[in-house]
């Protein structure tokens, strides 16, 4: 199995040597293709940071991150928008709908971006609204939906370049249960189709649906991978992070 | 990139321009105004030089070369040369015609007398023109009724008359004025024609700037020279030459003064208009108000662009995360700096259009009430359109720079 994420050593730190934030110190990790991975942790323990980097929004400080193959730091603003392009599909817990597009408008942007002709544009964004079950509201403005047909546009727009990684910060953060739980429902689904998902939480009950979970504590991995995980792991490397994480998958 | 892109890019623009549609309508408005004066500016002051030369052209115009007499003199008396000499010509105007035959195109002469004129309905002190040559087209005359002076009546100096409507009018004020006779001094003269009635009005309101033209009693120079002042020496009041070519009369102008200087014992006693100062002053005409029209123009755009960038960057704002999702789902600075670029560019070039409508509009008003008709050319056009397109590019390069310099982690965070 292919590997997607792969991170070695990442740290982030914000502001100058006095008033330095060390953000990230040392993350070590691996995530495999078609793995539904949570990454909890409370506010301001650097999950976001290390989501950050991982949608290649940000670049580390130290460290090296490899995202389905490519080295990703040291790259160029210009390429990490190709490779955000290309590889990430992001959603969001406040969905970030460009609010005066419409709803097809909003899943066509990433395949824009990436060059993609205007039918096929159109049908590809089509396609995907059927899929996440809303293709009748394609041209409609993305303020006429519920918030959980909202993220389910998201999802949508995220999956427009088929990407290696779909990211999600709190999708369910601004959902009542019952429309939350449908979207994990969908991403389950999306998880069983072979998609490779990165789901970002606080909430445990959240976390507990993944396959495994990646917990961060002050800019470190403290545990990671679910009972099977820990089991199933191979030998323990060298590196005393990778028991946890699952490195050799 | 491909065209196809750049459709994209214009109609997410227009969406996002329709969508904000006070703070764009503001945006444009700099560009509008700035081109309404430049274009407003522009097209009065070529209305108003238009008006100006089609005055000079009524008025026999800017391609007649006058040669007139002038006492020499020194020490406040005139000199034993000038005493002695024989004055301006007709020797002087054949002379000169020879100088330049293919580009002069008429040479008029002019013999003033001053003298009583009585018709049976009037009795008045008038000037009489004695006229040459080409003198009549040359100054705008048009023969009306009746007809003109024939080369022999020219010659012999015949006792014909043609009037203007104003002498007509104070002689003849009943029945026709052709075929009746007319009194000057001592001699019984014919009416034989009269003129056009001669009208120019700088602006719409204003009185006949050529009325006094229609005052013209027009009898052959020679019949002045020979029975009305008595003159030998066949002498002249006024030469002109008629050239079109501005380049050639500079050349003539000299070749003439030192000929007439020849001629006269190398005496000053003529005055030759100074073509030089005609030309300057016929490209100078108006330059000044050019430049201050322009350059009000420009304070316009400037102004209009200074505000522009206030109101993007206000506008960016709000923007900010909205910029900050297109780049995660991959836009990069550059698609950002031109989707920004776009719209402020459409928004120009809509301003621009609007503005070139209020430009005609205004530049019509203006004209209207000061009287002249409106003349606008395509460089006036041009040049409002080309000056709103440089500023609103450049005034839009910093807020879309600023935009597409943003920090998509942070740009995404911003509340």
């Amino acid at each position: 199995m292919s590997t997607i994420i792969q991170t070695q050593a990442l740290t982030k730190v914000y502001g100058a040597n006095g008033t330095a934030v060390h953000a990230l110190r040392g993350i070590d990790l691996t995530v495999a293709k078609g793995e539904f991975v949570a990454l909890i942790g409370p506010s301001g323990s650097g999950k976001s940071t290390l989501m950050a980097i991982l949608g290649c929004l940000d670049l580390p400080t130290q460290g090296t991150y490899t995202l389905d193959g490519h080295q990703v730091q040291g790259l160029s603003g210009g390429e990490l928008a190709r490779i955000r392009n290309e590889k990430v599909g992001f959603v969001f817990q406040s969905y970030n709908l460009l609010p005066k597009a419409s709803i097809a408008r909003n899943v066509e942007l990433p395949m824009l971006y990436a060059g993609v002709g205007r039918k096929e544009r159109r049908e590809r964004a089509l396609a995907l609204l059927e899929k996440v079950g809303i293709a009748d509201k394609a041209d409609q403005l993305p303020g006429t939906l519920s918030g959980g047909q909202k993220q389910r546009v998201a999802v949508a727009r995220a999956l427009a370049n088929e990407p290696a990684l779909l990211l999600a910060d709190e999708p369910t953060g601004a959902l009542d249960s019952k429309t939350g739980a449908e979207v994990l429902d969908l991403f389950r689904e999306l998880h069983s189709q072979g998609n490779t998902l990165l789901l970002v939480t606080h909430d445990p009950s959240i976390a507990a649906q993944a396959e495994r979970r990646v917990e961060i504590r002050d800019g470190k991995v403290m545990m990671g991978g679910s009972e099977e995980d820990l089991m199933s792991s191979s030998e323990p490397g060298t590196h005393p992070a990778e028991h946890y994480v699952g490195v050799g998958r | 990139m491909t065209s196809g892109a750049f459709r994209e890019r214009l109609l997410g623009a227009w969406v996002e321009i329709r969508e904000n549609l006070g703070r764009s309508v503001l945006q444009a408005l700099g560009v509008l105004l700035g081109v309404a004066s430049v274009l407003g500016g522009f097209s009065i002051s070529d209305s108003q030089r238009r008006r100006a030369d089609e005055m000079f052209v009524k008025m026999g115009g800017l391609d007649k070369l006058n040669l007139q007499p002038k006492a020499a003199v020194r020490d406040g008396q005139p000199t034993a040369l000038q005493q002695a000499n024989l004055g301006l010509r007709d020797a002087d105007a054949i002379g000169g015609e020879a100088l330049q035959a293919n580009a002069i195109q008429g040479v008029s002469r002019q013999k003033n007398a001053r003298s009583r004129v009585v018709s049976a309905y009037g009795d008045q002190d008038r000037q009489i023109t004695g006229i040459g040559g080409d003198f009549i087209p040359a100054n705008g005359y048009a023969v009306a009724r009746g007809r003109g002076f024939s080369a022999s009546e020219m010659d012999t100096g015949a006792p014909v008359v043609i009037l203007g409507t104003e002498a007509a009018q104070i002689f003849f004020p009943k029945g026709d004025a052709i075929g009746q006779t007319l009194r000057i001094g001592a001699v019984p003269v014919t009416v034989i024609g009269t003129f056009e009635e001669r009208v120019f009005r700088f602006r719409e309101n204003q009185h006949n700037q050529f009325w006094w033209r229609n005052r013209i009693i027009a009898v052959p120079a020679n019949l002045v020279q020979r029975r009305m002042n008595g003159d030998a020496y066949r002498r002249v009041d006024r030469i002109s030459f008629r050239i079109p070519d501005m380049a050639v009369m500079g050349a003539f102008a000299k070749q003439l003064s030192d000929l007439v200087k020849a001629n006269h014992r190398l005496q000053d006693d003529f005055r030759l208009d100074d073509v030089a100062a005609r030309i300057r002053r016929r490209e100078s005409q108006g330059d000044v108000y050019d430049i201050i029209f322009m350059l009000s123009g420009v304070l316009a755009l400037v102004g209009g662009g200074i505000v522009n960038v206030n109101i993007q960057m206000a506008g960016l704002k709000e923007r900010v995360r909205e910029v900050g999702v297109k780049m995660a789902i991959g836009a990069s600075g550059r698609e950002i700096f031109k989707g920004f670029m776009t719209e402020a560019l459409l928004l120009t070039a809509l301003g621009s259009l609007a503005g070139l409508v209020l430009g005609v509009g205004f530049s019509w008003i203006i004209t209207k009430s000061i009287g002249i008709p409106l003349y606008m050319t395509p460089a006036s056009f041009l040049w409002a359109y080309v000056l709103a397109a440089i500023s609103g590019f450049l005034f839009a390069l910093y807020p879309a720079w600023k935009a597409s310099r943003l920090s998509p982690m942070e740009a995404l965070r911003y509340e």
